[in-house]
């Protein structure tokens, strides 16, 4: 909320210098965001009378003007045409300063001596346009500061107001404040207002209906009122919070809203059915234009004020149309009420409307002080716009508010917050914030019982009042200390170690780490999944695109590269950890309270290459990625984490069919499960994603993962003994999958095959259509001894048999 | 033969000062020297001397032999010196081209501060929790004691996905499901992403927060502050000042905010644009558990006390790395990316 520094001068005494009371109020839960000087850096002017003005004799359209000052007359030369003999403007004598650092000084101005400026609103910086100088309202004397005369001489500061403090939502609520944190003193005093018309009750009749949610209603009624303009200082004052004049009564309703903090309402009374006021619950299908010019269809939970037949208002957050007060009115019925918060701000939400009234309803407003702010309205009126108020207010307040006490116990309070608490200074702290105080026997000398004030509703339970001790007390007088505490067995989450390996593995391995969204655009959300499976939707995106959970990273990451290429970043490398989302078979469309209602969520990581394997510099070789390298970057992933069980590759399944190109593409199971994929993206997807090449994707399930994976590390002895290694190259059909054919070949002699390498694979000239040559270099070595020739001869025998045999091969010697 | 053997040693001698190549030198010394070399012949002739003629002309022919053996190795290394220098001479790289090297992967700013804070609370004993981004009302407000038509919940602005289910906005219903599972004493922290509907130059609809909460049966605002405090000079030097000052959230009572000074003016700029000129920046939310908060868990307020805190990753990571624009965090620019 912001507010004016002089306006609060008006309600203490003692008030202190603008920066000091800001940095107080911060430290004392007030949080002061900015303190703002209206002044600009203004100093120096002065008000003026223009006495006469001539030509300039040196220039056509400049003027010389005699001009009135209080230390005498002044010459000045100007270049306005907007002003006559006998017009108040704002001065900037010799040594004035304007907004900018702009200094006024004496100087002669094409041949004549100008002695200061007279200043157009642009110049003063309270303008963004103007029509020549200033013109002062004609009785405004001469020879005063004209910061005082156009109000800007003060500060604004902007207050952050948390939700439980909606008493210092009012220059009154902040000055009692400002008074319980610092040393002034609070001097606001309620007031009177002269009553000389007829009796309110023979003028308008007020009812409540049975559970309507408002628990006190009063009201009076100024007949003869002259709707009009507001005086300056209103007017000033309502725009420094964003509210703009409308009309005398309007303008008064709001000005005691900010001055005292109560939300007013002000009808025609002429405009009142029956001059009958009933507040209820709205009536199936009613409607309301309120004063935004919207016609409103009303729930049947909105409270109304309604008169005989239909709505006048919703209660406490905006008047009708039909009954606002007009240039023609002369007889108002002034409101002042309290709405349950609750109820006023389902309302507001259910219209989707709220006001500076609702926001204060909401959080709840002085209960106690309802009458006292429409006092003040009604004696504001008198004033301002003329007329009689009737006599005596209507106010029904069937049910007193009445605070509960609550019990502050020294000890505990002590043991909370870590310090020494004296219970009289307690007591005169409680008391400073307007608390009732007793000494409790029961308790002797440590218990204190307390009454907070109707406008702190939000002081409930002990902790609260423990927290506006501390905060008076200064949270800088806490001692800070490290607890002593047992050791507690801490635990980690434990998915968040491995994914800290992967993001670790996969930085070393080139990769840079993005982060998405987790909310895609239906589009991008069904690049992969099932075909027509119900998604993860928000009710209330904030757009299109990111309306929908993820359900897979590798969109985003797409993405992610389509976005880089187009500001030509061309070598690029991404992976993501993240969650997704699926809906459960049985929750679609289905609500329910518990966490068994939840979507699943999986833990997944992405990658996606893109570009040269190298970086394109001087002496690399200039090759492109391809399915090999996204391979071997999974292959360093789950050895990375520990995965023990082998990746089985099988053809991708119909979830991400439209992702993948058909034939360079693979799902991973891990020991029994699905894990993942991986694989050139499919032609569609590259254009999609404007790519001019393929680029080279995959995703793996981490819970997957870490089923199979384990961080124990064992010992293999190392083979003492020289091995021998024997090459064979071999043609075979294409399609084997070079998996069966090293299988097959490690299991012929587990105990004295220790490796093999595959060093060759072509196809092309020299080999069969639809087949190609394979090389393998086999290391045989034993762990008991040395192996002889003709033991190694025997194993590699049987391996060239397995090949022709099982596989049909062709041996076609030691591959050399 | 005495004199044959000076002659073929001399006729040696001019051979190996011709020669400037290895390979020829390799040459004349098995044409002297060798199995079948010229030196060979001279011992066969020995059989046919008187026996100390033998002996002397052996040992002749040895001497000849040995000082033959010296000459030519000595040439040869000579030459191979030679060859050596020239070589290593002509061999010469630019050393300043680029180096050979796979591109560095990196590691996200927000990810990299996420295990700093992680560790650092680690360091003082907390356990990590993790908890589901798609919350029911239930953990994410009403046990945190934020009820529905609450004015509090204008504090977050939320996602929903229907009246019950909804994106988190915090990561504090991490600290309901952890209590509900165990009974105190509890150190726990809960990193993770969190929601709100909010987007412009200072907001991003998700971001990521650490929510961190200790229970036992004395904790004190005194605690929080030691713990807090010790926290923040981990991660941002000793010498950083620390301020605490009261606040408002549902969960905890009281409350407080945790300001940093000014890492870019320390507070000594009225024109400072991260700090707006308070010399201040606002770092963590805290404060001691609120009874409601504890009941929801059926831990008994009276026997046991604790705080929490929450602090947002991203606006740790900016003012650590001096980030200006919290959008680029999400906008996944490897020239961004690539920085860290
Ligand atoms: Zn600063």
């Amino acid at each position: 909320m912001l507010f004016s520094y002089n306006w609060l001068k008006e309600f203490v005494d003692g008030l202190d210098e603008v920066h000091s009371l800001s940095d107080r109020l911060t430290i004392t839960g007030t949080e002061i965001e900015t303190v703002t000087d209206l002044s600009g850096g203004i100093s120096g002017v002065v008000t003026a009378e223009v006495a006469t003005i001539e030509p300039h004799p040196n220039a056509d359209k400049l003027s010389l003007c005699d001009v009135n000052t209080a230390d005498g007359t002044l010459k000045i030369v100007c270049g306005a045409k907007n002003m006559k003999p006998g017009d108040k403007v704002v001065l900037a004598v010799h040594g004035a300063r304007l907004p900018g650092d702009f200094k006024i000084k004496r100087s002669k101005i094409r041949g004549v001596e100008s002695n200061g400026m007279m200043c157009s609103e642009v110049e003063l910086g309270i303008a963004k346009e103007s029509d020549g100088i200033m013109i002062l309202p004609s009785d405004t004397p001469i020879g005063l500061d004209a910061l005082d005369v156009l109000g800007l001489q003060d500060f604004i500061l902007d207050a952050g107001i948390t939700p439980n403090r909606p008493d210092l939502l009012s220059m009154r609520g902040l000055a009692r404040e400002v008074a319980a944190v610092t040393d002034a003193t609070f001097t606001y005093t309620a007031g009177t207002v002269e009553e000389t018309g007829p009796s309110v009750d023979g003028l308008v009749q007020v009812s409540i209906e049975e559970g309507a949610p408002c628990t006190r209603y009063s009201a009076r009624v100024i007949e003869g009122v002259a709707v009009g303009p507001t005086p300056d200082y209103i007017v000033r004052r309502l725009e420094t919070n964003g509210l703009r004049s409308v009309n005398n009564i309007v303008d008064i309703t709001n000005y005691v809203l900010l001055e005292l903090g109560q939300p007013l309402h002000a009808f025609d009374l002429d405009k009142i059915g029956g001059a009958k006021i009933v507040v209820r619950n709205a009536r199936g299908g009613e409607t309301i234009e309120t004063i935004d010019n919207v016609e409103r269809t009303l729930p049947e939970s909105v409270c109304v004020i309604a008169d005989e037949s239909t709505p006048v208002a919703v209660a406490g957050i905006m008047g009708g149309k039909a009954s606002e007060v007009s240039d023609s009115t002369t007889r108002v019925l002034l409101e002042s009420a309290y709405f349950i918060p609750t109820s006023v701000r389902r309302a507001s939400k259910a219209l989707g409307l709220s006001s500076d009234s609702s926001y204060r309803f909401e959080r709840g407003v002085d209960i106690d002080a309802v009458t006292e702010a429409l006092d003040r309205a009604a004696a504001l009126i008198l004033e301002i716009a003329g007329g009689t108020v009737a006599k005596g207010r209507v106010d029904l307040y069937p049910e007193k508010y009445v605070a509960e006490p609550l019990l502050f116990r020294v000890p505990r309070a002590e043991a909370l917050l870590g310090i020494p608490i004296d219970p009289d200074e307690m007591a005169s702290v409680l008391k400073r914030l307007g608390m009732g105080v007793a000494k409790k026997k029961e308790f002797e000398a440590t218990g204190i019982e307390v009454t907070p004030p109707s406008y702190r509703r939000d002081i409930l339970i002990e902790e609260d009042l423990l927290e506006e001790a501390a905060r008076l007390f200064g949270y800088d007088n806490i001692p800070t200390t490290l607890p002593v505490a047992g050791l507690v067995p801490g635990g980690v989450s434990p998915l968040l170690g491995i994914k800290r390996q992967i993001t670790e593995v996969l930085s070393g391995a080139g990769m840079a780490e993005a982060l998405n969204y987790s909310f895609v655009s239906k589009d991008e959300f069904n690049v992969t999944g099932t075909e027509g499976a119900p998604a993860l939707e928000i009710m209330n995106p904030l757009s299109a695109e990111q309306s929908v959970m993820r359900r897979s990273l590798m969109p985003s990451l797409l993405e992610t590269l389509r976005r880089n290429l187009q500001v030509k970043n061309e070598e690029a490398a991404f992976f993501e950890v993240a969650p997704v989302f699926t809906l459960k078979a049985t929750d679609a469309g289905e609500e329910g309270d518990s966490t068994d209602s939840l979507p699943t969520q999986r833990w997944k990581v992405a990658g996606v290459l893109y570009g040269p394997r190298w970086s394109m510099a001087w002496n690399y070789p200039k090759e492109w990625v391809d399915f090999y390298d996204i391979k071997g970057i999974v292959e360093r992933v789950l050895e990375g984490v520990g995965v023990r069980s082998p990746m089985r590759l099988s053809s991708v399944g119909e979830a991400d069919a439209r992702l993948f190109h058909p034939g360079k593409s693979a799902a991973i199971t891990l020991g029994s499960a699905l894990a993942g994929s991986l694989g050139e993206i499919h032609p569609e997807i590259q254009s999609r994603y404007d790519l001019p090449k393929p680029a080279y994707i995959f995703e793996l399930d981490i819970e997957a993962m870490a089923a199979v994976s384990s961080s124990k590390k064992k010992y293999r002895p190392l083979a003492r003994y020289p091995g021998s290694v024997r090459d064979v190259a071999f043609i075979v059909k294409s399609e084997v999958p070079y998996s069966d054919i090293l299988t097959s070949i490690e299991k012929i002699d587990t105990k004295l095959i220790e490796k093999v390498d595959l060093f060759d694979v072509y196809c092309g000239s020299e080999i069969p259509e639809g087949s190609r040559s394979i090389a393998l270099r086999v290391k045989y070595r034993s762990i008991d001894g040395t192996l002889k020739q003709a033991e190694v001869d025997a194993v590699h025998s049987k391996v060239q048999s397995e090949l022709s045999t099982r596989f049909g091969a062709e041996i076609r010697g030691d591959g050399s | 033969m005495r004199e044959r053997l000076e002659e073929l040693l001399n006729e040696a001698r001019a051979e190996i000062e011709e020669t400037g190549l290895k390979d020829a030198l390799v040459g004349v010394k098995s044409k002297y020297l060798g199995r079948k070399g010229l030196l060979q012949g001279f011992f066969k002739e020995l059989g046919a001397l008187a026996v100390d003629e033998r002996k002397r002309a052996g040992e002749f022919i040895n001497t000849v032999k040995q000082s033959l053996e010296t000459e030519i190795d000595s040439r040869l290394s000579a030459i191979h010196a030679e060859e050596q220098a020239e070589r290593l001479k002509t061999e010469k790289l630019d050393v300043t081209l680029p180096g050979r090297a796979r591109s560095l992967g990196s590691i996200h700013p927000v990810t990299r501060t996420l295990y700093e804070v992680q560790d650092i609370f680690a360091s003082l004993g907390f356990g990590i929790a993790e908890g589901p981004e798609v919350e029911i009302d239930y953990y994410n407000f009403e046990a945190l004691n934020i009820p529905r038509d609450h004015p509090a919940r204008d504090m977050q602005d939320t996602f929903y996905i229907n009246e019950e289910v909804l994106l988190r906005t915090h990561t504090s219903p991490v600290q309901i499901r952890v209590m509900e599972e165990h009974p105190p004493p509890l150190r726990i922290i809960a990193p993770g992403t969190v929601y709100r509907r909010d987007s412009d130059v200072t907001h991003t609809p998700m971001f990521h927060q650490v929510e961190g909460f200790m229970v036992d049966t004395n904790v004190t605002f005194s605690n929080l502050k030691g713990v807090l405090t010790h926290f923040l000079h981990s991660l941002f030097g000793d010498s950083i000042e620390v301020r605490f000052r009261p606040s408002f959230f549902p969960f905890t009572e009281p409350s407080a905010e945790v300001d940093i000074r000014c890492v870019i003016c320390k507070g000594k700029s009225s024109t400072c644009r991260v700090c707006k000129g308070s010399g201040w920046l606002e770092v963590l939310g805290a404060g001691m558990i609120h009874p409601e908060v504890f009941k929801s868990v059926k831990y008994d307020p009276e026997k046991v006390s604790g705080f929490a805190f929450g602090l947002g990753i991203e606006r740790i990571a900016m003012l650590k790395y001096g980030i200006d624009d919290i959008r680029l965090f999400f906008e996944n620019d490897i020239r961004f990316l690539s920085q860290y």
